[in-house]
């Protein structure tokens, strides 16, 4: 049993404390989702289940904790390690060897097992996770979700009671995310393990959990219960539970299958057969067709030292689209983006922006067009102030330092507050933005992202999505490499699906997505109806089809809602 | 890599310590020619196959670089001689005087030491698998080897950062025009590698890293605390002798051997206390001794005449001395079998899939093709 008695912890040099006064059981075998905005103290939390927290981090630390009997705080990350394994959220830096079975076996040898012993568990744990095939590779050359399997695989080597996993899937792609989670959920039900984690994209995981830890931010009470009724209180839910409170469904859908049991109820009623509306989003492709492009790619070729990453890849962008790039990990879609602004160059073919060949034309010229933010905001940041990282674009663009301008566009990425200060110390959805304005101090009329909502909350998605939007309002093309297929259904008027290095599908946002088992949003797999990719599909739907309002008592409370919500 | 094949690490220490040798200790350019010409057949022989062969070039072109800057650093600052080449104006700070054959030959040996050493290292980087040489560290420092392997695995993780950082700073319009446009460059490089260096420490403290040394009793601390006083005691005063009394070369060669023994002792009891196993466990195979023993032989022999006739690796270009090497046959031989281990010996076992082997004990052993593998996976079952 896992217990925390009145915890109270604060991290050196932070005036509020990360958990204040904080109580919960948590029975063996349980599979428990912490959720909450980030800073709400979901990895604090996790932490103190083996002493990470107090014992790496210092601190003060007030309270009992005892996990399966042990004391953390007395026994110390070490001592705990056989009964809490602990994964963490970033697949590269988290092992200590380089192949694979050297890693399983490092906690086991720190704990000086007999050698006899640890061939036995190395072979177990390489079948639990099915990594038997990966034993003799370097860590180096697996993928994102076989590294977190491997990561996990090498904790439960110790055979523990306990689980703990901070956002274990964020980083990687919704299939290998899958893979991870499958591996997980079987731990728990076929050899019930304690399994605690705590994740951002609550639709991949909300279904497996017995219950639901809620840490709000703002030292608000913690909520510990039933998916549910947790689901019935979070400010922000995936979009299946969102339509279901929205339309009063009871009790709340956490799967598709138990959404579609309303949708047939709906359909019943007649409601699905009003089909009356034109279909939405052809304006994308007429647009696409008449308007001169603003990004062509022709028949793009490039090879990474012999391996290749793009194998003929043809697009023409239209100014003030937005483009989503979607597809596996390695299918293309970064090295696409970092052709189109230039940093790398066509081993054959063409890139043109604005009419500029990328061959031909140097980046510093293609900067002028083109606004290019990173995976990884943290690869940019390095002044001392905000504004200083704005200065310092303006300054490499050769564009006049213009102060209250920079104000003004932190102010409209909601950073206005933040102008001065260490960039570094912003939390993550911040430093995006912050990444966000550095390049748009420039005013680039093509925007290109990698992968933004890496580590996001909904909120935090929420606003990027809405001021991306804001965006192409103002007639600028944006191209987004992206896995988030919910963003992607919220924002993209075009997909572009890419697969080892080819364009596999591209097409207009709602026909790309429903035609997709795999790059659907959840209310289309609900629906599988080109109609609808997002809640407010349909909520509009229902709103204009006056005869089917009064099917569902709940759309009262849509008619209340449906306004304030974009996203 | 199916067919790559590890030695154990130990022997190609050996091999690295008797190569470095001459180069350490000795300027004469026809001995470190010699030597730079058995570390290339070591590399011809080995490196190819491994994965750090690309290294080669680099370390190649490192030590080019190296050497053309020692050279004109001293040909320019050294105005000593009789071979004058040029004059420079007296006038002229530092660099002013006559500029001799003997500063540039000063140079062009010294620089050949240099590189010398980087290529002996750059071979022993090929020849050895890193790992397996890190999971070869005695207990007492098996922190510092763990920390070792982290560092070695950091650098390819940290060339990846400061491409990407590069990138992202050449996109903000960001030049490298002077030592402060490195600024946006390093900054990132430093925070994202001290973030991922903090994970990595968590990971390793969750996982028990770090609480295997046992307390020894207070008398044999005291004991081992002494021991490795001394020793480095009896190191220090040989170094100081051989810049003193450098007539006095086998004793202190004595006293110095002497410091060693007593802190390798004092490490292996310390080595005892570390509560730690091993999953691998490695054997020596015979090409494994065949390279340990030429490697030891021949770093005998050099530090036989090193210590008791200093004056046959002697070499100064300057006057009262000729600029011209003297050689003897018998070390040019010496220095030249470092060549026959990577030219004669293989390793001893092939190893599928990986270059790291696993133990001799292990039942699934890796001389098998993939394709026994299978059948042994049925036989299992």
């Amino acid at each position: 049993m896992i217990e925390l008695d009145r915890v109270t912890y604060t991290y050196p040099d932070a005036a509020v404390p990360a958990l204040a006064d904080f109580s919960v059981t948590i029975q063996p075998g349980e599979f428990v989702l912490v959720v909450g905005p980030s800073g709400a103290g979901k990895s604090t939390f996790l932490r103190t289940l083996n002493g990470l927290a107090p014992h790496f981090y210092g601190g003060r630390w007030a309270g009992r904790a005892r996990i399966f009997g042990r004391d953390p705080v007395a026994l110390a990350p070490r001592g705990m390690a056989d009964l809490v394994g602990f994964v963490f959220q970033d697949p590269e830096a988290q092992f200590v060897v380089d192949t694979v079975e050297d890693e399983l076996a490092f906690a086991m040898e720190n704990f000086a097992l007999p050698q006899a012993t640890m061939r036995k568990r190395v072979e177990e744990v390489l079948d639990q996770m099915a990594i038997a095939h990966l034993r003799d590779r370097r860590i180096s050359t697996l993928s994102g979700g076989e590294k977190q399997r491997v990561a996990i695989a090498a904790v439960l080597a110790l055979q523990p009671e306990v689980l703990a996993l901070d956002e274990p899937t964020s980083q990687l792609d919704p299939q290998a995310a899958e893979e991870v989670l499958v591996a997980l959920r079987h731990l728990n039900e076929d050899l019930g393990l304690t399994i605690i984690l705590s994740e951002h994209r609550l639709e991949r995981v909300v279904q497996y959990a017995d219950r639901v830890l809620y840490l709000p931010a703002l030292a608000a009470a913690p909520i510990l219960a039933e998916p549910r009724v947790v689901m019935g209180q979070l400010p922000l839910v995936p979009p299946l539970i969102e339509l279901g409170r929205r339309l009063g469904w009871r009790p709340l859908p956490l799967t598709i299958k138990e959404g579609r049991a309303f949708i047939r109820r709906l359909a019943d009623q007649g409601w699905e057969s009003a089909r009356a509306v034109e279909q939405p989003g052809d304006g994308t492709a007429t647009r696409s067709a008449t308007a001169a492009p603003i990004v062509t790619v022709h028949d793009l070729r490039y090879a990474y030292d012999g391996h290749p990453a793009l194998r003929g890849v043809s697009l023409a962008i239209t100014q003030g689209e937005f483009v989503a790039l979607m597809g596996r990990n390695g299918s293309g879609k970064s090295t696409l983006l970092k052709q189109i602004v230039g940093l790398l160059k066509p081993d054959q073919g063409r890139v043109a922006v604005a009419g500029l060949d990328t061959r031909q034309t140097a980046v510093e010229e293609l900067i002028r067009i083109v606004g290019y933010v990173p995976q990884h905001p943290a690869a940019l940041l390095f002044g001392e102030t905000l504004a200083d990282e704005l200065a310092f674009t303006r300054r490499g663009h050769g564009l006049p330092a213009d102060r209250p301008a920079d104000l003004a566009l932190l102010a409209r990425l909601g950073l206005g507050d933040l102008a001065g200060r260490d960039p570094r110390d912003l939390s993550g959805g911040e430093q995006q933005r912050a990444a966000l304005a550095t390049i748009l101090v420039a005013d680039p009329q093509v925007i290109l992202l990698d992968e933004p909502t890496r580590g996001l909350d909904y909120a935090q998605k929420q606003n990027l999505a809405r001021l991306l939007l804001a965006l192409r309002r103002d007639g600028r093309t944006i191209i987004m490499a992206t896995h988030d297929v919910e963003l992607a259904a919220a924002a993209a008027d075009r997909v572009v699906l890419m697969g080892e290095g080819e364009v596999v599908v591209d097409g207009p946002a709602r026909q790309v997505m429903s035609d997709s088992q795999v790059f659907a949003s959840q209310i289309n797999k609900l629906f599988r109806d080109p109609r609808f990719l997002v809640v407010d599909d349909v909520i509009g739907q229902m709103a204009s089809c006056k005869p089917v309002l009064s099917v569902a008592e709940g759309l009262q409370i849509a008619d209340g809602r449906g306004e304030q919500e974009n996203v | 890599m199916s067919s790559n094949a590890s030695f154990h690490p130990l022997a190609w220490t050996a091999w690295l310590a008797a190569a470095a040798l001459p180069a350490l200790s000795t300027r004469n350019p026809l001995y470190l020619s010699l030597t730079l010409a058995a570390v290339a057949v070591t590399y011809a022989a080995l490196g190819r196959r491994s994965p750090l062969a690309r290294s080669w070039a680099a370390f190649v072109r490192f030590g080019a670089l190296l050497w053309l800057l020692t050279i004109p650093f001293t040909a320019l600052t050294a105005h000593h001689g009789t071979i004058v080449l040029l004059q420079l104006p007296a006038n002229w700070p530092v660099i002013g005087g006559p500029i001799t054959g003997e500063a540039l030959l000063y140079g062009l040996t010294g620089g050949l030491a240099l590189v010398t050493l980087l290529l002996i290292f750059a071979a022993f980087n090929v020849a050895v698998d890193q790992a397996r040489l890190l999971r070869m560290t005695p207990g007492f420092i098996y922190q510092a080897g763990v920390i070792t392997a982290i560092a070695v695995a950091f650098v390819p993780q940290m060339v990846a950062g400061w491409q990407a950082i590069r990138e992202a700073q050449r996109v903000r319009g960001h030049r490298l025009r002077g030592v402060r446009d490195l600024l946006p460059l390093i900054l990132p490089l430093l925070v994202t590698a001290l973030e991922r260096a903090m994970q990595l420490a968590e990971s390793m403290e969750a996982r028990g890293f770090g609480g295997q040394v046992l307390a020894g009793a207070p008398a044999q601390r005291i004991r081992s605390q002494l021991a490795i006083l001394g020793g480095l005691a009896a190191l220090a005063a040989g170094f100081a002798g051989l810049g003193f009394w450098p007539e006095q070369r086998p004793l202190i060669g004595i006293t110095m051997a002497g410091g060693m023994a007593a802190l390798l002792a004092s490490f292996w009891d310390l080595g005892r206390r570390v509560r730690r196993s091993r999953y691998r466990r490695w054997q020596w195979g015979r090409s494994d001794r065949g390279v340990l023993v030429v490697s030891l032989s021949a770093a005998l022999g050099w530090a036989a005449a090193w210590l008791w006739r200093g004056e046959w690796l002697f070499y100064y270009p300057y006057p009262p001395y000729s600029p011209w090497p003297t050689f003897l046959p018998a070390l040019g031989l010496a220095i030249l079998t470092l060549a026959l281990p990577a030219m004669l010996l293989r390793p001893a076992r092939p190893v599928v899939g990986t270059d790291a082997a696993r133990p001799a004990c292990d039942r699934t052993a890796n001389v098998m093709s993939e394709s026994e593998r299978g059948a042994y996976a049925l036989d299992r079952a």
